[in-house]
């Protein structure tokens, strides 16, 4: 028999699928590209003012100290705020897998993963009490176990980005065991595992011969979605630090934010704004071939 | 063998108090330090349930007091109008796109999905200028319209894509029998594909949901006085409130209770959804 063959789009039918998408996806980059103009105009007040620069506002912003704090601080945040997250949802995951007790399982996904339904401005708040340094609660259970040193946390100027990524890895974690475990959960994979159990082969080492070479694809997305999320950090700054001690925390949203909004250089702001897009673009270049690949296979 | 189960064991508990410690730690402080008077805080007591529980913390945020201005009601009406439209939306839309780039393999539709792609992480610091302008301009920034749409621009890629993922799953015989019968692909969309989706739309609502109540910066930047949000009140609250950590603690309970009601009783579509999401629908 003859397979059906299928009917190209009528116009009603593209007017219905494709235009209400392709609306929305307009003004994204009709307003990508006004940022992208704007930050080569002159707008430095209020007032709007395209009267074109150049580079004018992007060599303001590189000759100011303050961006290059930005920019190491985003860098701790993209190194810090993804391996840590990465190797401890791998081991997490694994471990189960190999879970010997009952119910552990879904215990322990409820448990991890219920921040993902938190915004970072209430991780954040929850997590500034607790960080307070004269009588927060970090300090008192220190105090309680004995230990009778009092940590500044965030307020701290050499250790407080660290303190700010902690939470971003705490709220992440669950939504990264979700993500390796759905890789690890192939049959292909699955049966790998046992042929090297039989083997006699050690846990460890399937671990590191067989699930780790063979769950690469998930590892990618799960680095991708995590260093986009951590370039991308404005909330969890603002919230608890906005920035401070001084501009030791600052990263480049916030920098934007505030440049924009409470400075109005508008022109700088817009520029600090394509720097971030460019950064994210790069980053996200693996996963979008990854997805073409998979979804038009 | 028997000794390095028991190696594993070990392991594994070890494993489970530290993560009970460092996730049940924050949910405990939130709710015991919410039902504290401020005086309880000032004694030192950070870490005790309370003596006399006040309940009366949470009417002060939810309405308001002298000590108090940001009071959360009007907000959380808000952010449910903004959320609630933003999902409803944002699931028909992205339904309809979502079908389309997993049916047509035209050159064109990779070239939209790429775009697509990228605008669904794009940093909303590259756009946030114009949509201020824009929303100025046509003053949607007064209503709640300025927020929804602003939110639409950022949430229809991303549900066309989650929705996408969900359909190309779904087998084409059954379109093609409905197209035999003369069905349109307009008619077999709304009377086939939809019905069968309902747990994709589900897991995506569910998503979308979240992702716009708990969002900030644009809620930051684009929301008139009228229409604040819960998050930018939250934040509000915390810098003109800065000892009163028990109200703090009441309003951030307040503002997570309704995403987290939703992930407690239907966490299996949120968790269909961020796979979805990591392309693993």
């Amino acid at each position: 028999m003859k397979r059906y063959k299928r009917r190209q789009y009528s116009i009603a039918e593209i007017m219905v699928f494709l235009v209400p998408l392709l609306i929305f996806l307009v003004i994204l980059y009709g307003t990508l590209f006004w940022t992208i103009y704007v930050s080569f105009t002159d707008w430095k007040t209020i007032a709007s003012n395209y009267h074109f620069t150049g580079f004018k506002w992007y060599k303001f912003l590189v000759a100011q100290p303050r961006f290059w704090m930005d920019v190491r601080n985003n860098l701790k945040w993209l190194i810090l705020g993804v391996v840590p997250t990465v190797v401890l949802s791998i081991f997490l995951a694994y471990l189960l897998e190999l879970s010997p007790f009952p119910y552990v399982e879904s215990y322990v996904r409820t448990l991890i993963l219920y921040p993902v339904a938190m915004s970072f401005i209430v991780t954040g708040t929850i997590w500034s009490w607790m960080y307070e340094p004269n009588r927060g609660v970090f300090n008192t259970l220190l105090h309680s176990i004995g230990i009778k040193a009092t940590l500044p946390f965030t307020t701290d100027p050499n250790t407080a980005t660290y303190w700010l990524i902690l939470i971003f890895i705490w709220q992440y974690l669950g939504f990264s065991v979700i993500i390796i475990q759905s890789s690890f959960r192939t049959a292909e994979l699955q049966e790998m595992i046992e042929a090297a159990t039989v083997d006699g082969a050690s846990k460890l080492r399937i671990l590191f011969s067989v699930v780790l070479p063979n769950i690469r694809s998930g590892l990618m997305v799960l680095v991708s979605l995590l260093l986009i999320n951590s370039l991308k950090v404005f909330d969890i700054v603002y919230i608890v630090t906005f920035g401070g001690p001084g501009i030791r925390t600052d990263v480049l949203a916030l920098n934007m934010w505030i440049t924009t909004f409470q400075q109005h250089l508008i022109s700088a702001g817009a520029g600090l704004g394509v720097i971030i897009f460019l950064m994210a673009f790069v980053l996200i270049i693996p996963y979008t071939i990854y997805a073409l690949r998979k979804w038009f296979e | 063998m028997k000794s390095k189960n028991r190696t594993l064991q070990l392991i594994v508990f070890i494993v489970l108090v530290l993560l009970s410690f460092a996730y049940l730690l924050p949910i405990y402080v939130m709710i015991t330090t919410s039902l504290k008077s401020i005086s309880e805080i000032n004694t030192g007591s950070y870490l005790s349930i309370s003596g006399n529980p006040q309940f009366n913390n949470y009417r002060e945020v939810l309405y308001g007091s002298d000590q108090f201005r940001s009071h959360m009601m009007p907000r959380l009406i808000n952010s449910m109008i903004i959320s609630f439209s933003v999902t409803f939306l944002s699931a028909f839309f992205g339904g309809l796109g979502g079908y389309y780039l997993s049916r047509s393999r035209s050159t064109f539709t990779r070239v939209l999905f790429v775009l697509v792609g990228i605008a669904l992480y794009l940093p909303y610091q590259a756009v946030i200028i114009p949509l201020v302008i824009l929303m100025a301009k046509t003053r949607l920034a007064l209503s709640y319209w300025g927020l929804i749409i602003a939110y639409l621009i950022l949430n229809v890629p991303l549900a066309s894509v989650l929705m996408g993922t969900f359909f190309l799953s779904v087998p084409r015989e059954l379109e093609e029998a409905a197209e035999v019968d003369g069905a349109s692909k307009i008619q077999t969309f709304f009377r086939v594909i939809i019905p069968i989706s309902l747990p994709a739309y589900a897991s995506v609502a569910i998503i979308v949901f979240t992702q716009v109540w708990n969002e900030f910066f644009l809620a930051l930047s684009l929301s008139s006085p009228k229409t604040q949000t819960v998050q930018v009140v939250m934040a509000e609250a915390k810098g003109t409130t800065l000892v009163l950590y028990n109200l703090q603690m009441a309003a951030a309970l307040i503002s997570v209770s309704v995403p987290l009601i939703f992930f407690l009783f239907l966490g299996r579509y949120f968790i269909r959804g961020i796979l979805a999401g990591a392309l693993k629908g």
